[in-house]
């Protein structure tokens, strides 16, 4: 079976010794992947080395049938990759630098034209296309990435933390603009909301490694008909996470925990993490 | 080689941003200007023709060098690099494309240099192709040497301070201003030009001098100095390959 990303035991060892992924293998093959992990777990470490931006201490991978080491070239005519936090070149308009991509990524300069204007309109940036995009908001600035993504039609697209820093509503625009994407997607991201919003399967990762994966039901199995009890006072039984109780009590016991001044919420993937935490500190 | 990215990339970042931007261009001709100011009050004007043809060289030297600012900039500020990294863009491509950009953007420095040329007599068409031969020479490889630089530094602030510092001893300190003779016999015959000639700008401006009739022609100096400067713009850009951080490791 051909594998969209195929991750065979990739290390990546910076100068200082510091082990920034450990040895990762995994074979994805779902259109949105999606890293989910805290800061410094090593999610933009893997997606840059899938990417071909960097190069891996030991192991590989195989992206769209190409291995990153020894077919790079090849790798790199099959993907888009927005990096984190990149920003547009504030002098020229969204239109320009869609453009200038595509006729650096071979386009024909008539079809990168009307490809970018197609692009920019489908991100809803249509309006502001002409402008200098140092007048854009943070989130159209990111959907001008996206329309770079769309407009490339590349078959695998990298996406790293494609929405940090953004207000709401901005983050709602951007998942708009990636649900508009027809590659295969992977991205990297804090936001327990993005991966529930936009994956078909999340991996978990801590400490460069993988700690679980599956799709968002699935993962969240382990807490089917439970609810989050949290409280500033100490519940029975329950986890002390960063100064916070927190239980895991049946769904039929809200009402009980709402009169005793808890609060009640629904089960996210924070959920995992917690749990995680808690299982570190024990 | 992807010409069309080149050029594209050029026209958008070279030509449109002149009028977006007019700022940055006037702030690279104070300097070239000033300096030919002053060698005009200080010389009563008899010196006014070197820092005219060395002026033009200073000019595209500086802004060649100054480029490592947006060099940087690109790759750790913005991540346009990176983006271009993850596609069929090559290092080469990148790296003319930025170039190409450069020299685009130094065409109203180049028309004012060229009218102040024209106004003392000094082209004809062998000074001007000889002129046009060297601006190529010295845009790549001030360029180079800004990607050098721009693929070393880790922290974007630390290139304005260096830019501008090695601005002033590539562009400035080299007999860009005054006749080349002044520097021989220091550091033994030769000894402080071919020092000089690290910066681009050295070899330019001394087979300038001679080739616009400024100072007497001399084969073996114009030899050697042609071969400094065609050879410094190879190395330099082989350099800047390796150094641009295509692919980190």
């Amino acid at each position: 079976m051909i594998f969209t990303i195929e991750i065979k035991s990739i290390e990546k060892v910076y100068s200082g010794g510091k082990i920034a992924v450990n040895k990762i293998s995994a074979e994805m093959n779902e259109r949105v992947t999606t890293l989910i992990g805290r800061n410094g777990a090593g999610k933009t470490t893997l997606l840059r080395m899938l990417s071909t931006q960097l190069l891996p201490t030991s192991g590989t991978a195989v992206v769209e049938g190409y291995d990153i080491i020894k077919d790079t070239k090849k790798v790199r005519e099959m993907i888009s990759s927005i990096p984190q936090e990149a920003s547009p070149i504030g002098i020229l308009t969204p239109y320009e630098q869609v453009k200038m991509y595509l006729v650096g990524r071979k386009f024909d300069r008539k079809d990168a034209s009307s490809l970018a204007i197609e692009a920019l309109e489908t991100v809803g940036l249509g309006d502001a296309m002409n402008s200098p995009a140092d007048t854009l908001s943070g989130g159209m600035k990111r959907k001008m990435f996206v329309a770079l993504s769309i407009a490339s039609g590349a078959n695998m697209v990298f996406l790293d933390e494609p929405t940090t820093g953004l207000d709401p509503l901005s983050r709602f625009e951007v998942w708009s603009a990636i649900k508009k994407l027809k590659s295969n997607v992977l991205l990297t991201t804090h936001y327990m909301e993005e991966a529930e919003n936009l994956s078909n399967e999340v991996y978990l990762m801590d400490s460069g490694k993988i700690m679980d994966h599956g799709t968002v039901k699935s993962l969240l199995q382990k807490f089917k008909d439970r609810i989050r009890i949290e409280s500033q006072k100490q519940i029975p039984d329950s986890y002390s996470v960063a100064g916070m109780y927190i239980k895991y009590a049946p769904i039929e016991e809200t009402e009980r925990y709402i009169r005793e001044g808890a609060t009640v919420k629904r089960i996210t993937l924070d959920d995992l993490f917690i749990m995680r935490g808690v299982d570190l500190e024990s | 080689m992807n010409p069309k990215f080149i050029l594209q990339f050029s026209y958008y970042y070279g030509i449109k941003v002149i009028t977006r931007g007019p700022s940055y261009i006037i702030a690279s001709l104070v300097t070239p200007l000033t300096l030919l100011f002053v060698v005009y009050i200080l010389t009563a004007g008899k010196l006014v023709e070197f820092a005219i043809v060395g002026g033009m060289i200073s000019l595209i030297a500086s802004i060649g060098l100054q480029s490592a600012g947006d060099a940087s900039f690109f790759r750790l500020q913005l991540r346009i690099q990176e983006l271009y990294v993850a596609s069929d863009v090559t290092p080469i491509d990148y790296m003319l494309a930025m170039t190409l950009s450069f020299l685009a953007f130094s065409i109203p420095g180049i028309v004012v240099y060229s009218l102040l040329g024209a106004y003392y007599g000094l082209y004809s068409l062998q000074t001007s192709a000889f002129m046009a031969f060297l601006i190529v020479m010295l845009i790549i490889s001030t360029s180079a040497i800004a990607f050098i630089i721009s693929g070393l530094i880790k922290h974007i602030r630390n290139i304005w301070g260096i830019t501008s510092i090695l601005s002033i001893i590539m562009t400035i300190i080299p007999p860009t201003f005054y006749p080349y003779v002044d520097l021989q016999g220091r550091l033994g015959t030769d000894g402080l030009i071919y020092l000089l000639s690290l910066s681009p700008a050295t070899p330019a401006a001394i087979s300038a001098q001679m080739v616009f009739g400024l100072m007497p022609w001399d084969n073996s100096m114009f030899g050697t100095m042609m071969a400094f400067l065609i050879g410094e713009t190879i190395i330099y850009f082989a350099i800047a390959k390796f150094l641009t951080r295509w692919r980190e490791v």
